[in-house]
């Protein structure tokens, strides 16, 4: 086009390249950070004339902050949940895995386990919690055992869906080159079926946190769920503040961390599905 | 294909009818049948000889489960579970939904609510359940609240994220033909975001049901966590299992329902986002 080379002028003439108007909604951060200290500063005023048992304000809520992690006694707490989350999580990981394998690979242990795999993940895990806590009592081993169960079944139930749609003739094409069960199990099943156990994973790393904190909203001894319990008898609001943001960055940093290994381990494909 | 008499013979002489071994993934039902009895018996023989204050056996159960309908206690617990379930449940649906749609509408919106949305939506809901009680007291309003709590937040992500992806083609289209704002709400963005509401009402709907018996075993005033609480320290194990199965029958029920909801009301798309 040869009037391209006035289009430029045209375009000034026309003062068509005006600068675009200074809009509210281009500076998201603006607005996130106003809506904050916003809230943050009407929670300190209004908080600080409720009664103090009820509602505490953020500036008291990071002094009870400061107070628990200098005395040691968050950092203890915390690495008492997160040894049993570890260790319940650790276990539900092994034995679903292992189980939605075998599930998923055979028509018989599928058929046998079945009806009982859909039956305890349709009871809402807590209510089991008093019948677990009359069996384990009240110690670690309860907790363990409720963090299991409640990370247990979306990873059985993701991993078996995983294994029954790997396709049947990259299994079959493994058989034809001679690849013995276990090696079509390692080599060619396990892998097609990771990205449905890691989404799987995702979501039990939720549900084992939920779990994490019932058991020790209830057996009230140690952890952060304890914390909890006992803060709210004390009517110590601010600390519990402390407590459930620390929980809540807990459950962030889970999921992230989930995040990031599944698109390392599965980068291959991001399927997944719900199972909640 | 006809076959001639030829074909017909050789074929009879073939015999291809011989009965084929006995295989037992041809009976896969049976299996499934027999691995419930199996379990149920095994349950019954050896829970008869544990001590029943820690391990109850199915006719027990039956036996209480009985005893508690007929005495009527069990269904007025339900019912008042089920009130404050329904109560809150529905307000998380309704401002889930209004706030979804809010958010993903305008930007403003969103940009003032996301921080709250996303820190409550990932902080565990059952950590808030002392602080509700601390609040609202131990009564119908703080269970209502708990309800609430962990039903919203899958309804609203589901609401925000189903009208982002609604194709700003579809309201440029409705713009052009004079639809009013109000119009665009009810005509293009509500329909084409309902599959992703209804995912997220049918995830709002099992968290729920978690919040409620979570909050009543807290509080262990009333209702069905209440029993649970109840028998579990009567060392009535018989009876704890008599709302455990009624809690898992419901949760079956209702994420049913949901589904065959989501079938009528969104048939067309059937996608849905894990949260």
């Amino acid at each position: 086009m040869a009037a391209s080379l006035n289009n430029d002028d045209i375009i000034e003439e026309l003062k068509l390249r005006r600068e675009p108007a200074w809009s509210l909604s281009d500076h998201p951060n603006l607005i996130r950070a106003a809506s904050v200290t916003v809230f943050l500063a009407l929670w300190e005023i209004y908080g600080r004339r409720t009664d103090p048992l009820l509602l505490t304000y953020p500036t008291a809520v990071l002094r009870a902050a400061l107070q628990l992690i200098w005395s040691g006694e968050l950092l203890r707490q915390l690495l008492v949940s997160l040894a049993s989350l570890a260790a319940g999580f650790g276990a539900s990981l092994v034995l679903g895995v292992g189980l939605g394998l075998m599930m998923g690979r055979s028509r018989l242990a599928e058929a046998a386990l079945e009806p009982h795999v859909n039956g305890l993940y349709a009871t809402p895990q807590v209510a089991l919690t008093p019948l677990l806590m009359m069996w384990f009592g009240l110690g670690f081993s309860v907790k363990v055992v409720i963090i299991f169960l409640f990370a247990f079944f979306p990873i059985l139930i993701n991993t078996a869906s995983g294994v029954k749609n790997v396709s049947a003739s990259m299994v079959e094409v493994g058989r034809a080159y001679m690849a013995s069960e276990r090696q079509v199990l390692l080599k060619v099943v396990f892998p097609a079926a990771l990205p449905f156990i890691m989404a799987g994973v995702r979501l039990a790393v939720g549900r084992g946190l939920v779990g994490m904190i019932v058991a020790e909203l209830f057996t009230a001894i140690t952890g952060l769920g304890a914390m909890l319990t006992l803060y709210g008898n004390l009517f110590e609001t601010a600390k519990m503040f402390v407590v459930i943001i620390v929980l809540g960055l807990l459950g962030v940093g889970l999921i992230q961390a989930t995040q990031w290994l599944e698109r390392r381990m599965a980068r291959w494909k991001e399927t997944e599905r719900a199972t909640q | 294909m006809a076959l001639n008499a030829l074909e017909q013979e050789a074929l009879t002489a073939l015999d291809l009818s011989r009965p084929r071994p006995l295989r037992l993934t041809d009976h896969l039902g049976l299996l499934r049948a027999s691995s419930v009895v199996l379990f149920l018996i095994l349950w019954e023989v050896f829970g008869r000889r544990v001590n029943p204050l820690f391990l109850s056996y199915p006719t027990a159960i039956a036996n209480a489960c009985a005893q508690l309908l007929a005495s009527g206690e069990f269904q007025r617990q339900a019912l008042g579970s089920l009130q404050v379930y329904a109560v809150g449940l529905g307000a998380a649906l309704v401002l889930g939904i209004f706030l979804g749609l809010l958010m993903g509408r305008y930007r403003l919106a969103e940009y003032l609510l996301d921080p709250y949305v996303y820190a409550l939506d990932a902080t565990p809901r059952v950590a808030l359940i002392p602080l509700l009680l601390l609040w609202f007291g131990l009564g119908a309003q703080a269970k209502i609240a708990v309800v609430f709590l962990s039903g919203i937040f899958p309804v609203l992500m589901n609401t925000f994220s189903g009208v982002r992806t609604v194709s700003s083609g579809l309201v440029d289209i409705g713009k052009a033909y004079g639809a009013g704002e109000r119009q665009v709400f009810t005509k293009i963005i509500l329909p084409a975001a309902l599959p992703f509401i209804m995912a997220g009402v049918r995830l709002a709907v099992g968290r729920a049901l978690i919040g409620i018996i979570t909050a009543e075993m807290f509080t262990a005033v009333t209702g069905m966590g209440a029993l649970l609480i109840r028998y579990s320290s009567a060392f009535a194990t018989d009876k704890f299992f008599v709302p455990v199965i009624f809690l898992a029958l419901l949760g079956v029920l209702l994420s049913v329902a949901v589904e065959a909801l989501q079938k009528r009301l969104a048939p067309w798309k059937e996608t849905e986002r894990a949260l």
